[in-house]
């Protein structure tokens, strides 16, 4: 019914020629805000790289909406794991949420106005308004990863990447998050959230996909999210999903 | 000042700018070396280029040399991705390579090249006004001004149409290549900007003051701004001011004026080192003490807070009970009185109003560690400032 925002096909993806993914299908439909779960070092952000085209597969192909991704770069964000930014970098708050407009301004072109308007209300909907001017070096490890939230939300793409945005943030910064990616698919967004809290799965997203090395299932989280598919995920015996 | 004075400090001061813009961005992606190797390996690029060209300012010279600088960079880009070796180990085993064939090929033909080595390293500034430039008969000035100056300006004009490529791919590859902005390109352009410079001003300065210049202070600015744009602006007046004060040393000393630079620029980065208002290391060691004595006073003021008894409260009992030093005490007494925040009355201490709560906030920040209460509290407290 929905349009497919993301498809991947028979990706494999190595490093030093050793596969960390085999043979990968994998459809997203539009507007689904999505779980990637499994164990550390199945491939998550892996396969986000690959989509995204920062690794390049041995085999296989992904399209953003039926299109390669260096031709659809606007529509997508990424908030990496762990930032490779250099954090000493004479730069403030506000400044970095500011790069995220670069995409639409291109080559040669400044942010003016218009754009720093945009950066002011993203920190303010992450609750870092009063942090705008702090060097960036100077933020807690939580505020920090709001302030990729609020670059991600200023470059207003379609589809948004996100590579485990909860890792040491506190309880109440997770739900205003949680509650961003909601608002996010509410406009019809399509997001994707590796995600390691496996109790707040159900919660949180519509849909799932578990991955180890293969893709084991994806779909909606009602449907699939069960026993059978975190055991055959995590390889141990997971009871997890109904524990309330 | 004589003409030729003035002409010297104009070239020295438009090096020392062409030369900040680049290095700012090569301190900023921790690639200081690679300039160091760059300035080097240019060195067979000049010579090939001389054979051909027999003018040491010709463009097509610069442009040969130059091509050197950026075959360095591929080549310790390569050895580096083999993963055999660190980054500073392939600059290692790229540059003299490259040098010493440079050596070499001047050696061979010592003849009919009036090149040395020292010249190329060293450079002379006080010659450079002697070697002018004519068109149709008319003196315009010295050759090396107009090859300095035409570098400058193209390395302003590149500066200010990619200044937020160069930012944000400095800042964050990942980043810049998702917006669509190649980090591959860009850095190949900073490189290549960066040979060109070097090539351009080794003639006037010589390839060690070139180093130096954009290095020593994009480093001395590093630690002085939070803020990309005046770090830029910092790193340009250090520039202009060691370039004319170094000349002016040399002058008074009569000695090298190359080498009086390059020793006015590691001065100034060795004051800035010192005394940066807060990546200094004397901030930072005024900083560490001054925290020590907010947590004494914070441990006297939950003292207060907790004992309501007279004797615990009096001004004796802090240095036998809290077992401070009487120069400690009396410093924590000092702050606390100065932060209104205690009021002392027959020697027995009390907490204000103010001080109540103050510790309040205090013992609740550092329990739970929110840190939007006590916002107010940073300008006066280095203990909050994280
Ligand atoms: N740069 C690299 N070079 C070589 N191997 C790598 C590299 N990055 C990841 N790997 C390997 O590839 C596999 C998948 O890594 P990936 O980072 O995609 O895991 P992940 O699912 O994101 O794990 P985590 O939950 O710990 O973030 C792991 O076995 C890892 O060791
Ligand atoms: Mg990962």
């Amino acid at each position: 019914m929905s349009k497919i925002a993301v498809k991947v096909d028979d990706l494999t993806v190595a490093y030093n020629y050793k596969p960390v993914l085999w043979d990968i299908d994998l459809e997203i439909p539009e507007g689904v805000l999505m779980a990637i779960v499994g164990p550390n070092g199945a491939g998550k952000s892996t396969l986000i790289k690959s989509i995204l085209g920062i690794l390049k597969p041995i085999a296989g192909s992904v399209s953003i909406y039926g299109k390669p991704y260096t031709k659809q770069r606007q529509l997508v964000a990424y908030v990496p794991q762990k930032g490779s930014v250099d954090w000493d970098f004479p730069t403030t708050a506000l400044d970095v949420v500011l790069m995220g407009t670069y995409g639409s301004l291109g080559w040669i072109k400044r942010p003016g106005q218009k754009e720093k308007k945009a950066a002011l209300e993203a920190l303010e909907k992450v609750g870092m308004l009063a942090f705008k001017g702090r060097q960036i070096s100077q933020l807690s490890g939580g505020q920090q990863q709001r302030i990729f939230l609020a670059r991600a939300l200023v470059q207003n793409a379609s589809i948004y990447f996100m590579d485990e945005p909860f890792q040491g943030v506190d309880a109440t910064t997770e739900i205003a998050i949680i509650n961003i990616l909601k608002e996010l698919r509410k406009a019809g967004k399509t997001v994707i959230v590796v995600h390691h809290d496996l109790q707040t799965v159900p919660e949180y997203f519509d849909w799932v996909t578990f991955l180890n090395v293969k893709k084991i299932a994806t779909g909606p989280v009602k449907d699939i999210f069960n026993d059978d598919n975190l055991t055959k995920t995590y390889g141990i015996n997971y009871k997890v999903s109904i524990q309330e | 000042m004589s003409s030729a004075q003035i002409e010297i400090q104009l070239i020295a001061s438009i090096v020392a700018v062409a030369c900040a813009i680049p290095g700012t961005f090569l301190v900023l992606r921790k690639m200081a070396m690679i300039s160091d190797a760059i300035s080097h390996s240019i060195l067979p690029g000049i010579v090939v280029g001389f054979f051909i060209t027999q003018d040491l300012n010709s463009p097509l010279l610069i442009l040969l040399a130059a091509l050197t600088g950026i075959i360095t960079v591929v080549l310790v880009e390569y050895i580096q991705k083999t993963g055999l070796v660190k980054e500073d180990t392939a600059i290692g085993l790229v540059f003299p390579a490259l040098f010493s064939i440079g050596v070499i090929l001047i050696a061979k033909n010592a003849n009919d090249v009036h090149l040395d080595v020292d010249a190329v390293l060293l450079g002379e500034l006080a010659f450079a006004p002697f070697d002018r430039l004519l068109t149709g008969g008319t003196d315009v000035g010295p050759k090396s001004l107009w090859v300095v100056g035409s570098i400058l300006i193209v390395t302003v004009t590149l500066l200010i149409l990619f200044f937020k490529e160069l930012k944000v791919s400095t800042f964050d590859k990942g980043l810049a290549a998702s917006l669509g902005f190649s980090p591959a390109i860009i850095h190949y352009g900073l490189m290549s900007i960066s040979s060109v410079t070097t090539v351009g001003a080794f003639d006037a300065v010589g390839a060690i003051l070139v180093v130096a210049l954009m290095i020593a202070p994009a480093a001395a600015a590093y630690l002085l701004t939070t803020d990309l744009k005046k770090m830029l602006a910092l790193a340009i007046i250090f520039g202009i001011f060691s370039a004319v004060f170094g000349y002016w040393v040399a002058h008074w000393l009569d000695a090298s004026i190359a080498g009086s630079i390059t020793t006015v620029l590691g001065l100034v980065f060795l004051l800035v080192y010192l005394f940066a208002p807060s990546k200094g290391i004397i901030a930072v060691m005024y900083r560490e003490r001054q925290q020590q004595t907010e947590v004494s006073l914070l441990t006297f003021l939950l003292h207060l807070k907790n004992h309501d008894e007279l004797e615990e409260r009096h001004v004796n009992h802090l240095n036998e009970h809290i077992n401070w030093q009487k120069v400690r005490a009396k410093t924590v007494l000092d702050l606390a009185q100065k932060n209104n925040m205690i009021t002392i009355e027959k020697n027995i201490v009390s907490l204000t109003k103010k001080g109540n709560e103050f510790t309040s906030k205090a013992i609740n920040y550092i329990m739970t560690n929110e840190d939007t209460q006590i916002e107010d509290m940073k300008d006066d407290f280095f203990l909050f400032r994280g």
